[in-house]
């Protein structure tokens, strides 16, 4: 019979459970489903996990760090010491796994050690001088407590809930306990309470599922704290963070240096050097001609004049692109003004700066209106355009719209892409707005610095 | 002599293709990249019609780096008897050691400035079409300048020197008699010496005597 029972129960949980589920999630607040959510049992795991791990933790960190200490006065401390944080840093990889993992957190490696040298010293050296290793000690050290705590109120929350909304089931399937109606509530040596009416199993059902309800948010606010444990203890340095972002800034310029040189020297094979050769080659055969065929010299020499004034206009573009005279010259309003002049479509510019930037930024703003204008004059299929300049506080500003097709290609790769990472290079930012059927305004801001 | 000419400058292609047809020679084909120009030999080789010389650009599409270089030494090794002239915006010793690799026979290699002298660019183009040798002059000056038999080389006369250049260039005794305004007998006379002073045998056709001295550079 009881068995009977069971087995539909169990039935019927799971089927139930199941409708519940996609239920639930079409239907219920966000406060209701977070009890089933994985969220809430991977931070449950985790908070698990803590224990143990905490306590191995401590011991090694605890245990090496006095031996070490301990051991200082002789030489054979220095490198037992070493071994601790290098420990420690392990540990911390680790952990970093583990949040990455159960808590959906995403914290980078600190920075690696610089030994100065090879060799067993250097490396010892850089262990101990390291930051980064002591501040994994500490996570090492506070690990244990904080984890003794959140698993107790974890485990407390988290079982209790359940036991408890669950209890009416408990009650129908087991109705004597030790031989008593339900569960002892409080007793001494005169009164015991039993929950065992159907009012005090509702009360206790009810407790539990505010309980458990109750246990995700408890859960979140005690993985917040493991949270900016890992984060503040186990990530890269401020400092070491901001090291990796101009490394990578400083890899964009190189790259873009070094592409700009290959495009100049491309631009000169194919166009100006070509020409001459051209050039060169035609005056050649006019030399040939001259005592044979005077005529036909003639008309090679009219040529070669001709290619010549092509290559002069080719080199003079070319000069342009890398530096543009006028720019170092007047400024921005006039090199702008020249650049919308040569643009297909008539483009309106407006600069409005009381001082003239530095030379460097200057010369980024021009390159990006340039870029842009060109994107204009190719893809838009605008009739009209516009180019704003200002300053706001340290920004420069720059816009420049149209109001052709719209749908500006930003993917990576593309030529907007290369010129946002440009920007980004120099902390600056590029906003895109192009809808399709238009228009497109591209939005720039550079960091002001006064030339 | 029939030629095929690749180049992706289209201004350069016509410009080449004019000198060569106002010299009398016959253009068969022109082309932009290299897979064109092995598509073009290939079918040409194929009805019997292979041309007798090729100039062909370094830089071509799509990489714009040594396709050039390496269709021609393909097209050498699939058709020993087609002559192939490498033009060449800069100088890269590098790449007339592998296009010499084997034989030097029906190979040139010139800078790109060199058509600015219609004759004696025309004459390379001859020569190379005849199955002799066409270096430019830096090139050979490279070689010279690496060749790890300096010692050697201190010991010619500077007459005996330029002579040698000439004859690595790919000249005939009389094109260096020419050029020095000397005598054929003087050159020859300075030739022997040279290859007496290297430790060479003397030989008679003028891309073997090419090879010769260009081998002895490089070992």
């Amino acid at each position: 019979m009881t068995m009977d029972h069971g087995q539909g129960y169990a039935y019927m949980e799971r089927s139930g459970f199941r409708g519940d589920g996609v239920g639930r999630r079409r239907r219920l607040p966000a406060g209701l489903r977070a009890p089933v959510e994985a969220r809430a049992w991977k931070e449950f795991g985790y908070t698990l996990l803590s224990l143990p791990i905490g306590i191995t933790a401590f011991v090694f960190a605890v245990t090496m760090l006095s031996l070490g200490a301990g051991l200082l006065i002789t030489f054979i401390g220095i490198p037992v010491l070493a071994a601790a944080l290098a420990g420690c840093r392990g540990f911390g990889a680790l952990e970093r796994t583990r949040a990455r993992a159960l808590l959906d957190l995403d914290i980078a490696a600190p920075e690696p050690l610089r030994p100065r040298a090879r060799g067993a010293f250097s490396v010892i050296g850089a262990v101990l001088k390291s930051g980064a290793s002591w501040r994994h000690v500490l996570y090492s050290l506070l690990l244990m407590p904080w984890s003794i705590f959140s698993f107790v109120v974890a485990v407390a929350f988290w079982s209790y809930g359940w036991v408890m909304l669950t209890y009416p089931l408990w009650f129908w399937l087991f109705p004597l306990y030790g031989g008593q109606g339900g569960i002892q509530l409080y007793g001494d040596d005169n009164h015991r309470i039993y929950l065992d009416n159907p009012f005090e199993i509702g009360v206790t059902a009810a407790t539990g599922l505010l309980v458990t309800l109750a246990a995700p948010w408890i859960l979140r606010a005690l993985t917040t704290v493991d949270r900016v444990l890992v984060a503040g203890l186990l990530g890269p340095s401020r400092l070491a963070s901001r090291v990796v972002e101009l490394e990578s800034d400083r890899g964009v310029v190189v790259d873009t240096a070094a592409a700009d040189l290959r495009r100049i020297e491309r631009d000169l094979h194919d166009g100006a050097q070509a020409r001459l050769v051209a050039l060169a080659m035609d005056l050649g055969l006019a030399k040939e001609k001259l005592t044979e065929d005077p005529e036909a010299a003639a008309r090679m020499v009219d040529e070669a004049h001709g290619e010549v004034k092509i290559a002069l206009q080719e080199l003079r573009d070319l000069a342009r692109g890398i530096h543009p005279a006028v720019l170092t010259d007047r400024g921005l309003d006039a090199a702008l003004s020249a650049l919308a002049a040569r643009c297909t479509v008539p483009v309106q510019v407006e600069v409005d700066l009381a001082a003239r930037p530095a030379a460097a930024i200057e010369g980024i703003a021009y390159f990006t209106v340039s870029e842009l204008l060109q994107n204009i004059s190719k893809h838009s299929r605008a009739t009209q355009g516009s180019v704003d300049v200002w300053r706001s506080d340290d920004r420069l500003m720059l816009q420049v719209i149209d109001n052709g097709a719209g749908g500006a290609d930003v993917s990576a790769g593309s030529g907007l892409a290369g010129l946002a990472e440009r920007l980004d290079a120099v902390d600056g930012i590029l906003v895109v707005d192009s809808p399709q059927g238009g228009p497109t305004a591209v939005t720039a801001e550079l960091p002001w610095r006064q030339g | 002599m029939r030629v095929v000419i690749a180049e992706d400058s289209v201004l350069l292609r016509e410009g080449l293709t004019r000198l060569l047809t106002d010299r009398g020679h016959d253009v068969v084909a022109g082309v932009g990249d290299a897979d064109a120009l092995i598509k073009t030999i290939t079918d040409l080789a194929a009805r019997d019609a292979l041309p007798d010389v090729v100039v062909a650009d370094v830089r071509m599409p799509p990489t714009h780096t040594d396709e050039g270089v390496r269709a021609a030494v393909y097209l050498r090794s699939r058709h020993p008897d087609l002559g192939v002239l490498v033009l060449s915006q800069y100088v890269e010793e590098q790449y007339a050691t592998e296009l010499l690799a084997g034989s030097s026979r029906g190979v040139g290699y010139l800078l790109k400035d060199r058509v600015a002298e219609v004759r004696e660019f025309v004459d390379a183009v001859v020569r190379v079409a005849e199955g002799g040798t066409a270096l430019d002059p830096e090139v050979v000056a490279q070689l010279l300048g690496r060749s790890r038999k300096q010692d050697v080389l201190a010991g010619l006369t500077p007459r005996e020197r330029e002579v040698l250049g000439l004859m690595a260039e790919g000249r005939t005794n009389s094109a260096v008699a020419r050029q020095l305004v000397v005598s054929d007998g003087a050159v020859e006379k300075h030739v022997s010496n040279i290859f007496l002073k290297l430790g060479l045998s003397p030989s008679d056709g003028d891309h073997r005597r090419v090879l010769a001295v260009l081998t002895y550079l490089n070992s």
